[in-house]
């Protein structure tokens, strides 16, 4: 497509400087551009696009083609309490370096939040230990703007039985069903059980001039070569171009934020592709950075005016990461599963959403089918000797390996985190990136809940499997805690009280009148497992209030 | 199999000894201009452009009994070796170094139970006991990771020859797939449930 190659001079003040440009990053460029504002982009990574993207799980998987690590000069470090000292390791914080962000190598698991996930504490009651707690907002509030991401992004699924109400159909019907989801389903319904169609952010069909998606099964961990899955990078960004007042910078990693005497916003430092330090003034600046680096900016932006940290006068930056739970049961069937084919997951089992209070803890989830190595040959390679009581080299190695992979299947729970403040991003005091910038460290144990819902969750994953018929079922949740993930959640949380929250209900800092923030870092509570949906959600919405307040001259 | 213990993240912690930062980290540029060349090589039936001939053989002999040939190809007939020489090139020096290393070690132990050093020139029932005998160690992991990803990865880096990794497992490495992907979505359609 024609893009307009706008470009602003880094000395002029631009309306709005948007930080990242992933799963809110490309929904705000594109709806802040749109209301004709002048927008500048600034994105650490390259603009990728589908003809870039092969099926090379060398490059992706092990290479980190896309998610760089300390070993690509992004350091991370992980501590399990404030008392450890943090290890450096390869990634901690998993996240995407391109344009798009990690919308462009996701799952596209679409389900969105419920009424229940807005109010929870409120129904369920205070958990010690936690901080809990409703959100400012309303599934009410954020349901225009999920059905406009299920238009304009996209989004293929058929309404559920449990599913919160919805204003629009979906744009696409849902995805044929994979064989692991039949097995799923069918084991559901023996339980008494309802599996239906998984929402995901990939087309069943060509809509809004995009194609409808081809099966590859290269999409979990990898970038659609078709532009069938609606990540930022195929559904929003080219949008915000055409525009004519978007400008996409790429190669540019922000260093700081920086505010003038009266404590607003007025321009955004970073480090061009050549590493060289530029400033870019601005009216305002809207960071989507993700629930990681946002936090991290943020800390690294303090000044004299703002000693912890900008937008830090609560001190919750960085506190309250969510991971979100996660457990699998794989076993054997018969007959070729061929689970590798297609998209990572068609069915959903959604029953156990909120589980009963009176088993003792807090927690819910939902259930869907997978391939345990998401389709990817390599990676099953190395995990099949892994299963327990086989050898993992050799003529038996061998034999199972080319037996299971087509005869596999994995049903997986994806289940609730608890917000606590000892779960946190802060600045590493031992290393720096090549920019200097302090490392990220995260300090992270699941609290006991979490831990107590995925081993439940487990129990009704390896009860599905067995049911579903399966052999050799082999299952497991990461019982010592984790130790890392991609869902990086609740760090500058919404509310309404500026002592507790870094957000205010229309996602702009209590403390910086001309700053906002959308992304991970936004979410109050985790929801079941799959943020993305809601992410997007939130950055439609929190564009459409910037714009109104723009109008209102009000930023 | 749960995400913590079999993760590629817990894989590469499990060998973090035998390459400190991470296993095998590599810039696609570089190693696409490696691959180029690769091709050629096999082509040509060349020379090794990291492995000394008597590397290139005790790694291949490796390779080949972690998954060998029998009833169908195996590591040696899908090229691992070149795989391995392709990825090990230029930029490669420390994890190289860790699996010479590793590999003297290993000989030395061989010398001690065979009186010779060389793995290749055992036959496969002391190749097996010897491997046996290592099977916890990083080095061991190492040369198993570059053994599948040699086996399973592109054909492009070296290995997987004519697709030989892929048709072992059932992969068909096309570019687009239709409903019914299998045996129960074909049933279920069919059924009409």
């Amino acid at each position: 497509m024609a893009q307009a190659a706008i470009s602003y001079p880094t000395r002029d003040e631009v309306d709005f400087v948007v930080v990242g440009s992933g799963a809110s990053g490309g929904i705000v460029a594109r709806e802040l551009a749109a209301a004709g504002h002048s927008v500048v982009v600034l994105e650490q990574g390259p603009h990728l696009q589908a003809a870039d993207f092969r099926h090379d799980e060398w490059a992706y998987d092990f290479n980190n083609e896309l998610t760089w690590g300390t070993s690509k000069g992004n350091p991370q470090t992980f501590r399990k309490t404030e008392n450890d000292v943090a290890e450096l390791r390869e990634t901690v914080c998993g996240y995407a370096h391109n344009v798009g962000g990690s919308s462009v190598h996701f799952s596209g698991n679409f389900w969105r939040f419920r009424p229940i996930d807005f109010m929870e504490a409120s129904v369920r009651g205070r958990i010690p230990g936690t901080t809990f707690s409703d959100w400012p907002i309303r599934y009410e509030d954020l349901e225009p703007y999920y059905t406009r991401v299920d238009w304009e992004v996209g989004v293929s699924g058929l309404q559920g039985p449990w599913d919160p109400p919805r204003s629009r159909e979906y744009p696409c019907p849902p995805m044929p069903v994979k064989g692991s989801d039949v097995l799923l389903e069918r084991a559901a319904k023996q339980m008494g059980l309802t599996a239906y169609p998984a929402p995901v952010a990939i087309l069943s069909q060509p809509h809004n001039g995009r194609p409808g998606c081809i099966h590859c099964g290269f999409c979990n961990g990898y970038g659609c070569e078709v532009d069938a899955k609606s990540s930022s990078m195929a559904a929003m960004i080219p949008q915000a171009l055409a525009s004519g007042n978007c400008e996409l910078r790429t190669g540019c990693t922000v260093a700081r934020v920086e505010t003038d005497d009266g404590g607003r916003v007025n321009e955004v430092v970073y480090f061009d592709g050549d590493g060289v330090e530029q400033a870019q003034r601005t009216r305002a600046a809207v960071l989507c950075a993700n629930g990681a680096e946002t936090p991290r900016l943020l800390l690294l932006s303090e000044s004299s005016r703002f000693p912890d940290g900008l937008a830090n006068s609560s001190g919750k930056v960085g506190k309250n990461l969510m991971f979100n739970g996660s457990c699998s049961s794989s076993g054997l069937f018969e007959e070729p599963v061929n689970a590798w084919k297609s998209i990572p997951t068609t069915r959903v089992v959604h029953d156990y959403y909120e589980l009963d209070p009176n088993l003792g803890f807090y927690g819910g989830g939902g259930i869907d089918g997978r391939h345990p190595s998401r389709g990817a040959p390599m990676l099953f390679g190395l995990l099949s000797g892994a299963r327990t009581g086989t050898p993992s080299w050799g003529s038996e190695y061998k034999r199972n390996l080319a037996y299971q992979f087509s005869h596999i299947a994995s049903f997986d729970g994806h289940t609730t985190s608890l917000p606590v403040e000892s779960n946190n991003i802060t600045l590493d005091p031992n290393y720096t990136d090549d920019f200097g910038r302090a490392a990220i460290r995260c300090t992270y144990m699941d609290h006991v809940d979490d831990l107590a819902t995925m081993a439940w969750f487990l129990e009704r994953t390896n009860e599905l499997m067995e049911m579903a018929g399966a052999t050799n079922i082999q299952g497991g949740y990461p019982e010592n805690g984790q130790e890392g993930n991609v869902h990086l959640l609740g760090t500058c949380r919404m509310g309404d009280d500026p002592n507790e929250s870094v957000v205010d209900a229309t996602n702009r800092a209590h403390d910086v009148p001309n700053l906002f923030m959308v992304d991970g870092s936004s979410l109050v509570t985790g929801g079941r497992g799959q943020p993305t949906m809601t992410i997007m959600a939130l950055a439609f919405r929190t564009a459409d209030l910037i714009n109104q307040a723009a109008q209102r001259n009000e930023i | 199999m749960t995400r913590q213990t079999l993760s590629r993240r817990s894989f590469l912690k499990s060998t973090a000894r035998t390459a400190p930062a991470s296993v095998l980290v590599l810039t696609l540029p570089m190693v696409l201009a490696a691959c180029r060349e690769a091709q050629q090589a096999r082509l040509d039936g060349a020379d090794f452009q990291v492995l000394s001939q008597e590397e290139a053989a005790e790694f291949d002999a490796i390779s080949a009994r972690i998954v060998p040939s029998d009833d169908t190809a195996g590591a040696r007939e899908a090229g691992v070796i070149y795989f391995i020489d392709t990825v090990m090139r230029e930029g490669r020096d420390r994890e190289m170094q860790a699996l010479r290393d590793g590999l003297r070690e290993f000989q030395t132990q061989i010398a001690l139970s065979f009186g010779a050093p060389y793995f290749h020139e055992l036959n496969e029932a002391e190749q097996d006991t010897m491997l046996g005998q290592i099977e916890a160690t990083p080095f061991f992991a190492t040369v198993r990771m570059l053994t599948i990803a040699g086996l399973l990865s592109l054909p492009e880096y070296g290995g997987n020859r004519d697709f030989i990794g892929y048709q072992l497992i059932g992969y068909d490495s096309r570019a687009a797939w239709s409903a019914p992907y299998g045996f129960y979505d074909a049933d279920y359609m069919e059924r009409g449930e």
